[in-house]
């Protein structure tokens, strides 16, 4: 899959002068990589043992959901949206259904909310510890899979029994909930959740406390503030870098400014950090479901909503806190039961954008590290 | 929590007034978001000025894509830029609507400002048309490079909905009460 460039020929040993020659070499990374979660290639310059460059390559999966919703009405888009970024269904729901009930003014019962909060910090821990494992295997270390797989499947099981999903759950709708939740939901989500509490040092010391782990990514792939700023970097790897955006904190949506939590920034900016900060915000997110369980009021699961859902004309720019960073939809609507345009900015488009300004000059032996650390899904880029 | 520099909506509508009153039209709120519109030309200036001018501070690029509007009815305008910037430190959302004339449409490239437009403004090209003639590598970002035209455009019907109507505009409650 190497090929070289340049005009001179190969040549092996040492060149007239008595010192070794080289040329820049292009390297595929990819399509196929276990380390980049969907189908995605990296096209890299390499001299040596640096990557002098390296050209994310995407599309491999565009489905053209902007195209394909302008031809379907909100309840079918729920299911749609909820396919992007495929390890966090339900909380890609979530900026549409706020969306349209913005444009509707339509109120959302506080049982809802509180159920939607439960349930979009499980799907965040889960989408969390889904990168805890997939980011130890890359690095070589297999252990951390069977410890996060263990702690998903509990809480997996509760989000199957409440939405009749384990990865797309087509459960949010404009105005509320598909259905309330289960009984027994309270005591298996407080399970699942306190399990995850309780576990999370040991999975602290199995890799941030591990010297091989450390000597592979401190200092490695460092993304400096102004970069992530200007790239639009947002989520654990714009916190890696001591920015302290979190849109729950900043703007709360839903009823997340009533619960106490903290937003987890670390200020190196390397893999290290970036890593260190997902691994945090697991405990965060269980700490609100425990908050939101307790709080959780009786009452009913749908506002006020027409048969007919159809936004009024207007337009709205609504952004959520994805798992993997700032989820926001543009809906510009003419008054039909279709959105006229949606534009969806997903995380995972923007934080890999700014992949090859990190990756550029580092070695090649790092490059995986970093991929695995940028924490994406292709689905989300290619969406 | 809010940020000790936050503003509010009006305050900030009020300062994108006096940093940018002349380069831009229309200043308004729209969902506590600084709505402007902005023609092609000044979209340089106006943008380095949000991100630059420090009681604005709009460092953050959150999208740029585009809108066609040739199908929204009367005032409904044609073909557009939508840029979308945020400012972390006075938490201040503008959204900037630049109109590009449909028949070549073209707008400055903003990607010397805000580095994450590099991938936004290819897309946008591909989906819309649009020329960024500036732009270091507008190459496809999505599409094969030999598609033919510009799916995002409102003329560029999908094939299934050529042969079949949208099933979704006849209500099926509706159709069914019909008599069927």
């Amino acid at each position: 899959m190497a090929m070289t460039t340049g005009p001179k020929p190969a040549s092996r040993g040492a060149g007239a002068e008595g010192r070794l020659q080289t040329q820049e070499m292009i390297l595929n990374v990819g399509p196929q990589h276990p380390a980049t979660h969907g189908v995605f290639r990296l096209l890299a310059t390499i001299d040596g043992e640096i990557l002098i460059n390296a050209e994310p390559v995407i599309g491999y999966m565009h489905r053209g959901y902007e195209k394909l919703v302008e031809q379907r009405d909100y309840r079918q888009i729920t299911n749609l949206v909820s396919r992007m970024d495929w390890l966090s269904g339900i909380n890609n729901e979530l900026p549409l259904a706020l969306a349209v009930e913005q444009l509707m003014e339509i109120e959302v019962p506080p049982r809802a909310q509180y159920l939607r909060v439960i349930l979009c910090e499980m799907n965040r821990i889960l989408n969390h510890l889904m990168f805890f494992a997939s980011f130890g295997a890359e690095l070589g270390a297999i252990t951390p899979t069977f410890y996060a797989f263990r702690e998903r499947e509990d809480i997996q099981r509760v989000m199957e029994a409440t939405t009749g999903g384990r990865m797309h759950f087509g459960f949010f709708r404009p105005g509320g909930l598909k259905e309330d939740v289960p009984r027994g939901f309270v005591d298996e989500a407080l399970k699942g959740v306190r399990q995850v509490i309780e576990r999370l040092p040991d999975y602290e010391n199995l890799l941030v406390g591990n010297e091989i782990f450390k000597q592979r990514t401190i200092d490695v792939g460092v993304l400096d503030r102004e970069a992530a700023y200007s790239y639009g970097v947002t989520g654990p790897i714009a916190r890696g870098s001591g920015i302290d955006m979190d849109v729950r904190k900043d703007e709360p949506y839903l009823v997340y400014d009533q619960f106490e939590f903290d937003v987890c920034s670390a200020p190196n900016g390397d893999c290290f950090d970036r890593f260190w900060v997902l691994v945090r915000e697991v405990g965060e997110s269980a700490r609100i479901v425990e908050q939101a369980i307790e709080g959780l009021p009786p009452g009913p699961i749908m506002g006020k909503v027409p048969r007919v859902v159809q936004a009024p004309a207007g337009e709205v720019y609504v952004r959520t806190e994805n798992p993997l960073g700032e989820l926001g939809m543009y809906l510009v609507s003419d008054g039909d039961r279709r959105p006229y345009r949606l534009k969806i900015r997903t995380p995972s488009y923007s934080n890999v954008s700014a992949l090859s300004h990190v990756l550029a000059n580092t070695y090649v032996s790092d490059m995986i590290a970093i991929l695995g650390s940028f924490f994406f899904v292709l689905g989300d880029i290619d969406r | 929590m809010a940020r000790p520099g936050a503003i509010t909506p009006q305050e900030a509508l009020d300062r994108v007034g006096e940093t940018l009153g002349p380069w831009i039209e229309e200043p308004k709120l729209n969902f506590g978001a600084v709505d402007l519109v902005c023609k092609p030309e000044n979209l340089v200036r106006v943008m380095r000025t949000l991100r630059d001018s420090e009681h604005l501070g709009c460092v953050f690029f959150t999208f740029l894509s585009g809108v066609d509007r040739s199908e929204l009815g009367e005032g409904g305008g044609g073909l557009e830029v939508l840029i979308h910037v945020y400012s972390p430190e006075h938490a201040v959302h503008v959204t900037v609507h630049v109109p590009v004339d449909p028949a070549a449409p073209e707008c400055p490239s903003i990607s010397g400002i805000y580095k994450g437009a590099l991938w936004h403004e290819r897309e946008t090209h591909e989906m819309f048309g649009i020329l960024f003639p500036d732009h270091p590598h507008l190459t496809t970002l999505y599409l094969p490079e030999d598609f033919e035209g510009h799916p995002m455009l409102r003329s560029f019907k999908l094939p299934t909905r050529v042969v079949k109507a949208w099933p979704g505009a006849k209500d099926p409650e509706e159709a069914a009460a019909g008599g069927r």
